[in-house]
């Protein structure tokens, strides 16, 4: 059964690692976790529990780890700002994991979220038939979070109209939420709390209120520090997506990798990485997650129509879906990039830059 | 790492500038009730402890040794209010007990500099010898490294911290002084113990493990068994090993010297930094000889106190004697006197806070609040009982800061480094000349410009005849006698900003900053002087001997009347005279002329006699009007000199009556008529002549006629044409005969001589505005017998791109054949300029 979900849920996927980790637990636990603070930190940045290697699940920052995981500790709300792809929604699922073994409580902020998905709703054909009942009400995974003293997760908070967002204020100042239907009052247990995630490119969509803001403390995930940071991330991540997907391919070699990397972050950035150019950016984020999905998607090519080798040809097609996105300006720059850039970097570069330059 | 410290003298091993080691020193030092207590700091400075301990001193202040001789060497001791030695001196004064200074004097500390810098006397790449120690016999040693360059003082925090926390040496400038072998070396000592801690460096787990430490005897553990791991770990490596050894010898000497006396040793309480702890309990390599004593090198040396800044004590600002967040500190000393440590968090982040508020961010009391508990949290997940200076950091930048270091960062800055200076008693052993500046402060009511925030000052140089007393009428005016003497001296307390031109005669704005470094210069000048005055005349008098050229003390002489100094301008105005007689060249002659000029000019209004420089004035004057036609002969690219040096002779004749105009239009006319000199100076001079009124229009148009006549080579006639444009355009436009003869003149050339003479028109057209192009434009159409308008619009369209192209070659072809002028470099010019000009000849 298992074997053939597309994706598992945190806690599963890392089950043994979760295991071993509250088995060798030697510090305090809080109400309502599972494991301690500093065991959390050691799931996500990495470690070793007992005879068990954790991997590390987010790499760069630990913290800013620290700090997220302190939040939760004095159960104040959680707020993960960050460019696209850096990693919010995975950190907030292994956060919730890690604490609560279980990371499935999620809302998805979405312009058609509403209040009700935040509070409750009810079943109409009960709620018709009966009249309210707590049996006719239909909890939602923040209500339930209350209930039970665990972590929900809002994905993608700015996405929702502000009335949705409103909803939130009273049941992080309050700590409960109450049901004028059934004339009662849930109170949170200890131990509840909120990991909210939200997208700095979608600034002016919905913008978070002062008064939500303030009920959170607010992280900024960065994009990842340096070249190296950014090619362990990368070389992890591909690895293990590649485990869980038939892919028919070999895992990309170290310098596709590095070319990849090299070639996203110098767009992102605006200048080569030894700082000694500059290069026009293109409209898209180009995060470390697109360079991640880029990469299995050049696996995905080679291992069903080449040689089962991700080779420059592969590499080609995946880098121009990724930069150019549906603006001339892209194509300006992408040329201007393989032009001033990438031509002049010798021999290593020039099958690729032949490649790229074939499919303008 | 337990030691027994019963029977021998007890040693109290300490970090400079740690508050908890201040305190745990004033509880050990009750409980031991000494007798006599020796501390880490240059034995020479003893006389300082009264001053220190006066209830007028408020720290932080710093003691700072001076070489007497040129190049002024200094080392400083700076003391913050929980410097651990500066509390044991309190201690010491409240209950009575005896305290002295136990390191090497100060004057070997200065010795030891003077050696270093000798070793390598660029003072910049170390090289892999310096390091080599030249012991001398019998253990005194000393070592040739470090590095004298202040830029290298501003070493990194890493090392810096390394310093501090290796207790080694009084955490002076000469501790800095390290090569980069051993930088490397201590780093990774220290990356050891970062990989240990798991945390962001030894400063985070130093204040972790023992600023938070409330039991006295587990600091001192603490601190002797840091101490000495550290030492087990450098000792030898280290280049100033050896004078480490010294150091600690002496010492122990001390010690001696202090048991013979008749204390019994138990009696004593010696604090030092807690790398030394082994150093001065090492009985067996005993205490310094008499002999070595002897062999010590000194240099004469004199000290003073000086008030400090928090600015300076945090690393941040340099000198590597302090500690990153000294006012965050403070702090934590507050807290060990309330005897609530919780106090420290409780107050930084509510500082944030108000300094938020202040700056215009609303926070409200919860989001403090809120603060103050992820601190906690953050601070338990590192197993440590309250939050460190990191962790109340991180808390504020996610609480208060919105996750965004940016948005707090004045306040961080405010917080952790503070804005405190601390303050002398009037009259505490400064220098004369620091007694003085405070005294002409004091005098010019500059006292609230003391201050390390930057101030603006305005000052008004007249005569105010609201008031009644003559001081008061002057206040700005000797204000400003008082800061230009500081301008002089190269003192940067005040700044000089330059003003406005229609009010330059009379206002002068200044930005006032008082900082430590102002105070260390105005000591580094007390060589010169024991007064401010003194210190500036011998300057100047310094300056004049040493003057290269006759604008240079010209230079001086405004300066001295700037400061509002009679005597120096006498001074400086004799050495003008006697320059005067050599041969000067016309440049040099101009210049000074400009200048004395401009002291005649507005030298009244600071009410110092000019008078004495009218002669002087006249006699170079003279000079210039004799050489300048001689001077005229010259390239092009030498002209410009002399362009600017008519320019202004002219218009020093023009400001005072009493130079001969006459004379000066009689060179001008020499100039304009010769046609041996440089076309392009005879045509300035022409058109200065013009603007004289001196040349009139039947002169101006024979002179035109005999210029451009048919024959003439095309960089000559152009050139003088260029010389002739640069003044008076109305009055060149507003006469059409001279359009025709150039009209006429340029047709004569061929198409080579053409393009050399573009050149040069587009050059003198470059200065004309876009009107006057126009006009020119009207009367080339009248002459050509067109439409005045259609011509203007023709010749001023934008170039097409074969215009341009063919422009280009035309240059590119006059540029060959004018090699000797700097024809490309204005031809590229020219070439660049096409947009905006575009008048096609």
């Amino acid at each position: 059964m298992e074997e053939q979900l597309q994706r598992l849920p945190a806690e599963q996927l890392f089950q043994k690692e979760i295991d071993a980790l509250i088995a060798a637990e030697k510090d305090p636990i809080p109400t309502g976790w599972k494991m301690s603070p500093r065991s959390v930190r050691t799931y996500i940045c990495g470690g070793k529990a007992g005879g068990q290697i954790i991997t590390p699940k987010y790499i760069g920052h630990e913290r800013l780890v620290e700090i997220a995981i302190a939040t939760l500790v004095t159960d104040r709300a959680l707020l993960l700002i960050g460019e696209p792809g850096t990693a919010k929604s995975w950190l907030s699922e292994h956060l919730a994991a890690a604490i609560n073994g279980d990371s499935t409580k999620v809302i998805q902020g979405t312009a058609g979220t509403t209040e009700e998905q935040i509070r409750y709703s009810w079943n109409y054909a009960m709620l018709i038939a009966k009249g309210p009942s707590r049996e006719a009400m239909i909890k939602s995974p923040v209500f339930n979070a209350m209930e039970t003293g665990t972590v929900a997760r809002v994905e993608e908070i700015s996405r929702c109209a502000s009335e949705v967002q409103d909803a939130l204020i009273s049941i992080l100042s309050e700590k409960r939420i109450s049901v004028p239907e059934l004339n009662m009052e849930v109170p949170a247990k200890k131990g509840f709390s909120i990991i909210a995630t939200a997208n700095t490119r979608d600034k002016g969509v919905n913008e978070m209120s002062a008064a939500l803001k303030r009920r959170f403390n607010i992280v900024v995930l960065p994009s990842p520090a340096d070249l190296e940071t950014e090619l362990e991330i990368v070389r992890t991540r591909v690895e293990q997506l590649a485990a869980g997907l038939d892919l028919n391919a070999v895992l990309p070699a170290e310098d596709v990798v590095e070319k990849v990397c090299t070639i996203f972050r110098e767009l992102r950035n605006g200048e080569t990485i030894d700082k000694s150019q500059k290069v026009k950016g293109t409209t898209g984020v180009l995060s470390t997650a697109e360079a991640i999905s880029l990469l299995c998607n050049s696996m995905a090519l080679a291992g069903s129509f080449g040689n089962g080798r991700i080779d420059d040809e592969d590499l080609a097609a995946g880098l121009q879906g990724a930069i150019i996105k549906d603006d001339d300006k892209d194509t300006v720059a992408w040329k201007e990039y393989l032009e001033h850039v990438m031509k002049k970097r010798g021999m290593r570069w020039l099958g690729l830059y032949k490649a790229c330059k074939d499919l303008l | 790492m337990q030691k027994e410290h019963s029977a021998g003298p007890n040693v109290f091993g300490i970090r400079h500038l740690s508050p908890a080691g201040a305190w745990h020193l004033r509880n050990f030092l009750t409980e031991k009730n000494p007798k006599l207590v020796l501390i880490e700091g240059p034995s020479d400075l003893n006389d300082q402890i009264e001053n220190i301990t006066r209830p007028e001193t408020k720290p932080p202040i710093a003691i700072l040794a001076y070489t007497k001789e040129a190049p002024v060497r200094t080392v400083l001791y700076p003391f913050a209010e929980y410097s651990p030695e500066y509390q044991a001196i309190l201690w010491c004064r409240e209950n009575g007990v005896k305290c002295r200074f136990m390191d090497l004097p100060s004057d070997v500390f200065l010795a030891f500099e003077e050696k270093r810098s000798a070793g390598f006397a660029r003072g910049d790449e170390p090289d892999g010898d310096r390091a080599k120690a030249k012991a001398h016999d019998g253990g005194t040693a000393d070592e040739a490294a470090g590095d004298e360059d202040k830029a290298d003082i501003e070493a990194s925090d890493e090392e810096d911290a390394a310093d501090k926390a290796a207790g080694n040496g009084n955490s002076a400038e000469k501790e800095n002084g390290r090569t980069d072998r051993d930088e490397k070396q201590e780093l990774s000592i220290y990356s050891l113990l970062d990989l240990k801690t798991g945390e962001d460096g030894h400063e985070t787990f130093w204040e972790r493990t023992l600023e938070q430490t409330e039991s006295l005897e587990s600091y001192r553990m603490g601190a002797e068994s840091f101490g000495s791991n550290l030492r087990e770990l450098s000792a030898g490596d280290e280049a100033d090993w050896p004078e480490i050894l010294v150091r600690e010898a002496f010492m122990r000497r001390q010690l001696k010297d202090a048991v013979d006396s008749g204390l019994k040793p138990e009696e004593i309480v010696l604090v030092t930094g807690a790398y030394h702890v082994d150093g001065l309990l090492d009985e067996a390599a005993g205490p310094m000889s008499d002999e070595d004593m002897k062999k010590l090198p000194r240099t004469e040396s004199s000290h003073t106190l000086m008030p400090y800044s928090d600015y300076r004590l945090s690393s941040r600002s340099g000198y590597g004697a302090g500690n990153k967040a000294p006012a965050y500190y403070k702090l934590i000393w507050d807290a060990l006197n309330r005897g609530d440590l919780t106090y420290t968090a409780h107050s930084y982040l509510s500082k944030i806070a108000a300094c938020q508020r202040a700056n215009g961010t609303p926070v409200s009391s919860a989001e403090v609040i809120e603060a103050v508990q992820l601190s906690n949290s953050l601070a338990r997940l590192r197993g440590s009982r309250f939050p460190a200076l990191r962790d109340l950091r991180d808390a504020a930048v996610t609480c208060l800061g919105g996750g965004s270091l940016a948005a707090i960062s004045i306040a961080v800055a405010d917080t952790e480094i503070g804005t405190a200076i601390g303050t002398l008693p009037d009259g505490v052993s400064r220098t004369s000349i620091q007694e003085d500046f405070y005294r002409q402060i004091k005098e010019n009511k500059l006292e609230r410009y003391r201050d390390i925030t930057a101030q603006d000052l305005a000052l008004d140089l007249r005569e105010n005849r609201r008031v009644s007393s003559k001081s008061a009428a002057f206040l700005d005016l000797n204000r400003s006698f008082f800061l230009n003497r500081l301008r002089v001296l190269g003192i940067s307390f005040a700044k000089k900003q330059p003003v406005s031109q229609d009010n330059a005669t009379w206002s002068e704005k200044w930005i006032l900053r008082w900082s430590p470094e102002a105070e260390i210069e105005l000591v580094e000048n007390a060589l010169r002087g024991d007064t401010v005055e003194q210190a500036v005349s011998f300057f100047m008098k310094e300056r004049v001997e040493n003057a290269a050229g006759m604008s240079e003390i010209a230079l001086v002489t405004e300066d001295a009347f700037e400061c509002g100094m009679p005597l120096t301008v006498a001074y400086a105005t004799q050495a003008l005279q006697a320059m005067a007689v050599d041969n000067v060249s016309v440049t040099e002659l101009a210049m000074t002329a400009d200048r004395l000029s401009a002291i005649l000019q507005y030298g009244s209004i600071r009410q110092v006699d000019a008078e004495p420089l009218v002669p002087i004035l006249k006699q170079i004057f003279f000079r210039a009007c004799l050489i300048l036609p001689g001077e005229c002969i010259c390239d092009d690219a030498a002209s410009k000199e002399i362009l600017t040096a008519i320019e202004q002779v002219n218009r020093a004749v023009l400001a005072h009556d009493f130079l001969d105009a006459s004379q000066w239009c009689d060179t001008l006319k020499e100039i304009a008529e010769r046609d041996d000199l440089n076309t392009r100076l005879s045509g300035f001079a022409a058109a200065v002549l013009l603007e004289r009124g001196s040349m009139d229009g039947e002169g101006l148009q024979l002179e035109v006629g005999r210029r451009l006549s048919k024959g003439i080579p095309a960089d000559l006639g152009a050139g003088w044409f260029e010389g002739l444009a640069m003044k008076n355009h109305y009055a060149l436009i507003a006469r059409l005969s001279l359009w025709e003869h150039l009209d006429n003149y340029l047709d004569t050339l061929d198409d080579e001589e053409f393009k050399r003479a573009l050149v040069f028109l587009r050059r003198a057209f470059a200065d004309f505005s876009a009107g006057e192009k126009d006009s020119i434009a009207e009367n080339m159409g009248e002459i050509w017998g067109l439409n005045g308008g259609q011509v203007s619009e023709t010749l001023n369209k934008t170039l097409s791109e074969d215009e341009e192209r063919s422009l280009r070659e035309a240059v590119c072809g006059a540029e060959q054949n004018d090699s000797q002028s700097g024809a490309s470099e204005q031809s590229g010019q020219l070439v660049e300029s096409l947009e905006d000009f575009d008048f096609d000849m």
